[in-house]
């Protein structure tokens, strides 16, 4: 699994179980957490076949503020029933009047389980329609002659969407800039990190060329200067990643695959900060086995050691006899007398 | 909970892996613990030979690399390539991939896979930041504390998980039953029967802690019964008689009865009532109908009468329990006759703690019987034998760790990363008793 899903896999596999036409509904009360703190209540409180799905986001608040209820009844429409409390947002779908062709189940399959993504959509629709905005302001003018708004650009969405994570989006007249803020707890995590990103950066100048710029920075980047909230002690823990969208991902073709692709970024990357770390422990585990191994091929107090540790692993008394005595039999080979020791035959 | 994110509870047996959040009643996910990578089936016993060879060395020294994997010759992301769950078994079907099972007898037999198989886990289907997490792991009663130890190494360092907390699933299956009406006082004295698809445990547990050196392990399960009923299908010359239509007749009209001798007159009187048909549908849209007959309360019977289904192994499941109790210390024996709890799906066959708890109060009134004899005169004051069968039976332990892992004291039970960072990985091998003495 190279990049992460963009959907719930949970909502989708419980949808389709029940979209499947004959199946019996079946009740279901189940909260489960997504990426970034979001909270999934999936729930049937009236009939078995009306199941809730609530969602709470930490930021909806600012996501509201960015145009999130309109991408949301865009893509929810009919389905959409006040917000369950506690919960910032609530669909409802009745298994007894669900679309009738499988297309259309499908689709309504596959849109409930991106619930969490089109709720994180917005501010990124909102900036990329004031980039189509700007552009065609700009292209009024020389680039001399621009006013002051269209050179500079939108303002600053931020989204903080974890406790001390954010995202910012500013949309401009020739490019949309995303910067994520993220925070390393471990020493570990950051060298990884630092590494994987400059693979990032560098992306762009070996190979892939419509890759969008990236750029790494320990302290807040020009974009983000005099907005509030911001940390700026560069003490290194934060770390800012700056993606910089040209035209010609911003095209209405690309858009809804560039915002899920850069949504999941933050996770993407803890997601193989981590699995890095695995790698590295099964070749560490790889290496010290074959240490091992070279040891106890010639020191016979091992013996004594492994079948001490033997007895924990293997609770099977035959078996531990039979590697005891092959292991003996290996050691002597080199020294015929160890079969007489009175260790030896306490082994076994 | 608002600000609290749910503890994320994994219950990782040997057949079926149990993943979810705390709070829920049942499960999110349930998948075979298998994965398969992109590699040349099983890396062990490629010699041919048909079984696993003999370690020479505990696989966790061996670290589970296995003979020749090359490791260093990986150098892209090939060590994403993989796939698990029911995935796993799919991708296995086709070409390139081979399928492996990281546990082996309830304990974790290779870590590398384990590891993938846990970051998989948690970023594809829970899809959680383990940074922002509690996790309640399981493991199977006598767990060597090495293995704690390499448990928690993946937990802490390759996930940074916020906490861990390892509990022992026959402990969790007791805190379980606390559901069931018929459980009083939340107590973790009693003794657990633990019946899976491979074996079954009876496992005596005290005041939290597992009596090792009375566990007994009994070599029929879920397996066996279907294999029962798959050979009484064959004998009679049933149209469909494969082993998924054996396991769909097991699962459905199976049940335990009372006394099979009276049992079989009563199939005999009233046999348009107790025998049954069943229809298996094809594929390609043809069925054919099975009858079901004497396997609905044969099947099951092989747990009280094993001798006839296999000639190995003969005692009845009553007795072990019993010997199970018999050798435990003498001052918790009250408790674990007093709460037998039930966990695992074979035995959620209708009736069948009912009659498990009969046959053990026989064996027990026969022993104070014959005690009271021969003291001359003497009374017992009798001994209260009660099988607690419950709802959730089926996930019991994992049940068990949802209920506990909502509890608000359940993070100050847990080790968190910092206390790790501090002590090393020892610093797993003691636990506090969650929901012991103390706690709610």
């Amino acid at each position: 699994m190279l990049l992460l899903d963009y959907q719930n896999v949970l909502i989708e596999s419980l949808l389709r179980d029940r979209f499947v036409p004959g199946a019996s509904p079946v009740s279901i009360d189940q909260v489960v957490s997504d990426f970034d703190g979001v909270t999934f209540h999936i729930s049937t409180p009236e009939t078995k076949s009306k199941i809730l799905v609530s969602i709470h986001v930490k930021c909806f608040s600012e996501l509201v503020q960015y145009g999130a209820q309109a991408v949301l009844e865009r893509e929810y429409g009919p389905y959409i029933v006040a917000p369950e409390s506690g919960y910032d947002f609530s669909v409802q779908i009745d298994l007894e009047d669900l679309p009738e062709d499988q297309e259309a189940r499908d689709d309504l399959m596959r849109r409930v389980s991106l619930l969490k993504r089109n709720a994180m959509a917005a501010p990124f629709e909102q900036a990329f329609d004031e980039f189509h905005q700007l552009q065609e302001e700009a292209s009024k003018y020389t680039s001399e002659s621009a006013p002051q708004g269209v050179k500079e650009g939108g303002e600053v969405r931020a989204i903080h969407y974890r406790e001390e994570e954010a995202i910012y989006i500013k949309a401009s007249h020739d490019r949309v800039t995303v910067i994520f803020s993220t925070v390393f707890r471990e020493e570990t995590d950051r060298i990884f990190g630092k590494v994987f990103l400059q693979e990032f950066v560098d992306a762009r100048r070996r190979a892939i060329q419509n890759a969008p710029q990236v750029l790494f920075l320990n302290e807040p980047p020009l974009e983000l200067q005099g907005i509030p909230g911001i940390n700026t002690s560069g003490s290194g823990e934060i770390g800012y990643i700056t993606f910089v969208l040209f035209p010609r991902h911003l095209t209405n073709q690309r858009r809804a695959e560039v915002i899920s692709h850069i949504q999941t970024f933050r996770d993407y990357f803890h997601y193989h900060i981590k699995a890095s770390k695995a790698y590295i422990h099964s070749r560490m585990r790889k290496r010290t086995a074959d240490f091992l191994q070279g040891t106890f091929k010639f020191r016979f107090v091992d013996v004594c050691v492994l079948t001490e540790i033997q007895s924990y692993v293997v609770p099977d008394l035959k078996q531990r006899r039979r590697s005891a005595r092959q292991l003996v039999e290996g050691h002597s080979r080199f020294n015929r007398d160890f079969r007489n020791s009175t260790c030896v035959s306490q082994c076994i | 909970m608002a600000n609290q994110t749910p503890a994320v509870v994994m219950d990782n047996g040997t057949g079926y892996s149990k993943l979810g959040f705390a709070g829920n009643d049942s499960p999110s996910f349930v998948f075979p613990t298998a994965i398969s990578t992109k590699s040349p089936a099983g890396g062990a016993g490629g010699s041919g030979s048909g079984r696993p060879a003999v370690a020479n060395k505990p696989s966790f020294l061996t670290g589970g690399a296995g003979p020749g994997s090359h490791l260093h010759g990986k150098r892209g992301t090939e060590d994403l390539d993989f796939f698990i769950g029911d995935e796993a078994l799919s991708a296995s079907a086709g070409p390139g991939y081979g399928i492996q099972y990281p546990i082996r007898h309830g304990q974790i037999d290779n870590w590398d896979l384990m590891e993938r198989f846990w970051s998989n886990s948690i970023f594809k289907y829970l899809r959680v930041e383990p940074e922002d997490h509690y996790f309640l792991l399981t493991e199977p009663p006598l767990n060597p504390p090495e293995n704690r130890e390499n448990t928690a190494e993946i937990m802490f360092e390759s996930f940074n998980c916020a906490g861990l907390y390892i509990a022992v699933q026959a402990v969790l299956a007791l805190a379980a039953s606390w559901t069931s009406s018929k459980v009083h006082d939340r107590s973790l004295t009693g003794t657990v029967i633990d019946s899976g698809a491979g074996v079954t445990h009876v496992i005596p547990v005290a005041e939290g802690y597992v009596i090792g050196s009375s566990i007994k392990s009994v070599p029929i399960a879920g397996r066996d019964i279907t294999n029962f009923v798959q050979s009484l299908l064959r004998d009679r010359g049933e149209p469909d008689s494969s082993l998924a239509t054996a396991e769909r007749i097991k699962e459905e009209y199976c049940y335990v009865s009372p006394d099979i001798v009276k049992e079989f007159a009563r199939f005999d009187r009233e046999a348009d009532d107790r025998f049954r048909k069943h229809t298996v549908n094809y594929p390609n849209g043809k069925s054919v109908q099975v009858d079901v007959g004497y396997e609905r309360f044969l099947a099951p019977e092989i747990f009280f009468n094993p001798e006839i289904y296999s000639s190995d192994f003969l005692t009845p499941l009553p007795n072990i329990v019993d010997t199970v109790i018999q050798t435990s210390p003498i001052d918790v024996r009250r408790g674990l006759y007093k709460n037998i709890v039930l966990s695992g799906g074979s035995t959620l066959y209708k009736d069948f703690g009912r009659r498990l708890q009969r046959d053990i109060r026989h064996l027990v009134d026969a022993r104070i019987q014959a005690s009271e004899a021969r003291s001359g005169g003497a009374k017992s004051g009798g001994l209260d034998v009660q099988v607690i069968s419950h709802k959730r039976q089926r996930h019991g332990p994992w049940f068990g760790g949802s209920l506990l892992g909502q509890t608000p004291e359940f993070r100050s039970y847990c080790h968190t990363k910092a206390e790790y960072d501090e002590i090393g990985p020892s610093i797993v091998r003691r636990f506090a008793l969650l929901g012991g003495p103390g706690s709610t």
